[in-house]
């Protein structure tokens, strides 16, 4: 802090060109303030751009590059916070299932999401794409359910079904660049070689300029190496008993749930958390084994314990210093070992 | 030489002008003329390769007049009425036209008058003859019954009174004719002789605007096909905005130099009039369809015709000059990727009411789909029940079966299910739910639909699944069946 103020402000202009040239990838280097107000007290270079604008902002080496709307907040503090604000949303987010059947959940969990972007946007339509192989093996979207649990009307739904995996890619790309979506699906199987780095780098390219989210969904799919900024990792995860006045309903299938997995993320650390869909309030909801346990259902001769440990609890964990027993030594380790220092 | 069978026998059909210096004659036997010359080279008759051959010279046709239609197996007409000027009169046109399919190889016949009928007879027994309006008469006296169009049972039975050309059966009384050899004979010559109306019926419909280039140097390359769509569509624009339309189907038609037509058709979800909106459709269609179309020696005519055309409402911009327009990216969003794709290439889902699963949502392509203006519409009905029946959120388009080696109790949920050969163990079920066949979409005579039980099942890893059962256990000889349907968040 030696250095004059006019050496300073450029020095800052110069970072703020740096920051534009690699994109407008929102990184933390000081937490956001109302996530912890300590936070940024800790950084010593990151003074000046707070306190020019005082609305919170993201601080990337200290710049302010991208406002808390940039962000999709899941609701979900814990999540939110270890995403550092919740997933970009002028970005393209992957999101996982390690199986085939899994993409159930997959689905279900990119629709909260898309349902969470829809109470701001409530009149935009969602395009769903995907590949003729991925709506034969995993089933074709269905207007009565999404309506249902994600108040998707079906008026809103377009979906695209193309035969190739690259007439899928071009649909996308055309959609990306669209304001007038309020987001796009896009879904595959595998990891084909199609999908690399140039692709998704076009399509989150084009998702940055648009400002809208698309969801790649890559069921049975490999972590590969892609431009998207965040990977999650879900699961289905057993439901709860369904809740009646009397307390809950015994071997009833209550709310959806999914475990999910911070795959890669250049701001979090991997995590994993247990999020239940409330499909009447359309938020999340993060289930703790403390205050709802799962043993209400009754564990008979062949039945096994529904809901096996998920996740780790801990109370709201200071961000950016979490315990070590909340970082499970996952597959996806390795791209994380230098979150600070990616982009 | 081409042979047919007609009636058990091979018999020529068509024959070259060598053939005909042999002294053979059409409807010769085969096996006749092969006595006669047994070096004759016999080709079988392939009556659709001619169909295909006079349909696509109907469409290189299609450079001097919309109107062409197909007549029988060998003649085409051309309904050229207010064409003519366009290519330097009556007489220039029909030398080009002749020109031009000579060159292509060929040996063609014309005729043009003033009536289908006149031009008819004047392209098949006079050849090369321009017929002015009010001569049909003389033109037609001379020639044979043949000339008429009449079918072969009434020409035979006027020649068996003495009636051999044309002539003499204007000459003779009406009355009787018609009394003794109906109606059409009469009609015939009436229509050849302008009395009567004739309509040639074109072969594709007329399109209501077209807008064509002719090219002196032809053009191959597709960036440059694109260019001249562009400069077309800005040509078509004051007409349509003349009519107060907008295009909602345009084909752009390409003629080759030596006579091949390709015809690229785009529809769009609402009319649109915009030059470069309509050349971007263009721009997906053609890169779609790069391999198919093959340019050859280049292109000399492009034409732009508005297939079908809608009113375009006229919408007010707001002050700022921004109107709300998202819908309408949104429909030539579709529109484009309908252009490369297909037409099923953007679907929208439609409710249905319908208990079956399957039946209560259908998928429409995007175009079909009523437009909207006013926002989505508030439901007014209140939902049928306080808790509707939750539905999963995929639907297998059709329900895939499975295995299941036992239930608890017969109308209970499976324990565990077999499915794509994978063991699943059932941890929780919730159920059944029936859901009955619809028996007022029965046919009479179909046998009843098996009712199913439906089970909302979650497997020991916490996935969760729409089985159900078809049929009950002892209500039939065969075991029921059991199908995963659908899966759930």
């Amino acid at each position: 802090m030696a250095m004059t103020a006019v050496a300073r402000e450029t020095v800052f202009a110069l970072r703020r060109q740096i920051a534009k040239i690699e994109g407008t990838l929102p990184e933390r280097l000081a937490a956001p303030a109302a996530v912890q107000p300590g936070a940024r007290a800790d950084t010593d270079d990151g003074g000046i751009a707070p306190e020019r604008t005082p609305e919170i902002t993201i601080l990337r080496r200290g710049i302010a590059v991208a406002s808390p709307d940039a962000f999709l907040r899941t609701g979900v503090e814990r999540l939110d916070a270890a995403l550092s604000g919740g997933l970009p949303k002028a970005a393209l987010s992957e999101i996982h299932g390690t199986e085939t059947r899994d993409a159930g959940a997959v689905a279900g969990f990119a629709l909260s999401l898309t349902s969470l972007i829809l109470r701001q946007e409530p009149h935009l339509p969602v395009l769903w794409i995907g590949t003729s192989e991925i709506f034969r093996e995993a089933g074709f979207p269905y207007a009565r359910g999404l309506h249902g649990l994600f108040g998707i009307e079906p008026e809103q739904l377009l979906f695209s079904e193309a035969p190739k995996l690259v007439d899928a890619l071009w649909i996308a790309e055309e959609a990306a660049r669209m304001t007038a979506l309020a987001a796009v699906i896009l879904e595959i199987r595998g990891s084909p070689q199609r999908l690399d780095l140039t692709a998704t780098r076009r399509l989150h390219a084009r998702a940055q300029n648009a400002g809208r989210p698309v969801f790649l969904l890559r069921q049975a799919g490999e972590a590969e190496p892609t431009a998207a900024p965040v990977r999650l990792i879900v699961s289905a995860a057993p439901a709860a008993s369904r809740d009646t006045i009397a307390g809950p309903l015994a071997g009833s299938i209550g709310r959806p749930a999914f475990t999910v997995s911070i795959g890669k993320s250049r701001t979090a650390l991997p995590g994993q958390f247990t999020l239940e869909w409330n499909p009447d309030e359309h938020a999340f909801e993060e289930r703790e084994r403390a205050t709802n346990p799962v043993a209400v259902v009754p564990a008979s001769g062949r039945r096994t314990h529904p809901a096996p440990a998920s996740g780790a609890v801990l109370a709201f964990p200071a961000v950016g210093s979490f315990a070590a027993g909340d970082q499970p030594s996952r597959p996806q380790r390795p791209a994380h070992i230098s979150p600070r220092r990616a982009g | 030489m081409i042979s047919h069978r007609d009636r058990n026998a091979q018999r020529i059909s068509a024959l070259d002008e060598r053939a005909e210096a042999l002294h053979l004659k059409r409807g010769m036997g085969i096996a006749d003329a092969r006595a006669m010359h047994p070096s004759i080279d016999i080709v079988e008759a392939d009556p659709e390769a001619d169909r295909r051959l006079l349909e696509g010279l109907a469409d290189w046709c299609d450079r001097y007049t919309p109107l062409v239609a197909i007549d029988g197996a060998d003649g085409l007409f051309l309904d050229v009425t207010g064409c003519t000027h366009l290519f330097g009169g009556e007489r220039t046109m029909l030398d080009e036209i002749l020109s031009r399919f000579f060159h292509q190889g060929f040996d063609v016949r014309a005729g043009l008058a003033a009536t289908p009928g006149a031009a008819w007879a004047a392209a098949r027994f006079c050849g090369d003859r321009i017929v002015a309006g009010g001569e049909e008469e003389g033109l037609l006296a001379p020639l044979p019954l043949a000339a008429l169009r009449i079918e072969p049972e009434i020409r035979a039975s006027l020649e068996s009174v003495g009636l051999r050309t044309a002539g003499a059966v204007m000459a003779a009384p009406r009355a009787p004719l018609a009394r003794r050899f109906g109606a059409t004979l009469l009609l015939r010559l009436d229509q050849a002789l302008g009395r009567l109306d004739e309509a040639v019926s074109p072969r594709l419909p007329v399109a209501p605007l077209s807008v064509e280039r002719h090219l002196s140097e032809p053009i191959m390359l597709t960036a440059d096909i694109e260019r001249l769509v562009s400069l077309l569509a800005r040509a078509l624009k004051s007409d349509l905005e003349r009519r107060g339309e907008g295009a909602r189907m345009l084909a752009l038609l390409l003629f080759r130099v030596d006579g091949a037509v390709s015809r690229i058709a785009v529809g769009t979800s609402r009319p649109l009039r915009e030059p470069v909106l309509i050349q971007k459709l263009f721009h997906e269609r053609l890169a779609a369809l790069e391999q198919d179309i093959d340019a050859g020696y280049g292109f000399d005519l492009v034409r732009l015709s508005v297939l079908s055309a809608a009113a375009f409402d006229m919408q007010q911009a707001d002050l700022a000059g921004e109107a709300e327009d998202s819908d309408a990216d949104i429909a030539l969003f579709a529109d484009r990727i309908r252009a490369r794709l297909g037409e099923a290439a953007v679907l929208k889902p439609v409710v249905v009411e319908s208990h079956l699963p399957e039946r209560a949502v259908t998928t429409v392509p995007f175009s079909e789909v009523p437009q909207r203006r006013a926002p989505p519409r508030q439901r007014n009905t209140p939902p049928a029940t306080v808790f509707p029946p939750e539905r999963p959120i995929r639907l297998f388009r059709s329900p895939e079966p499975i295995e299941v080696p036992a239930t608890e109790m017969p109308e209970g949920p499976p324990m565990n299910f077999r499915w794509r050969r994978a063991l699943y163990r059932v941890a929780r079920a919730e159920g059944p739910e029936r859901i009955a066949p619809e028996w007022w979409r029965r046919q009479p005579g179909e046998e009843e639909a098996p009712t199913r039980d439906y089970f909302r099942i979650e497997d020991s890893d916490g996935r969760r699944y729409w089985l159900y059962r078809q049929g009950l256990y002892g209500a039939s000889e065969v075991p029921p069946r059991w199908f995963m349907h659908g899966v759930f968040a």
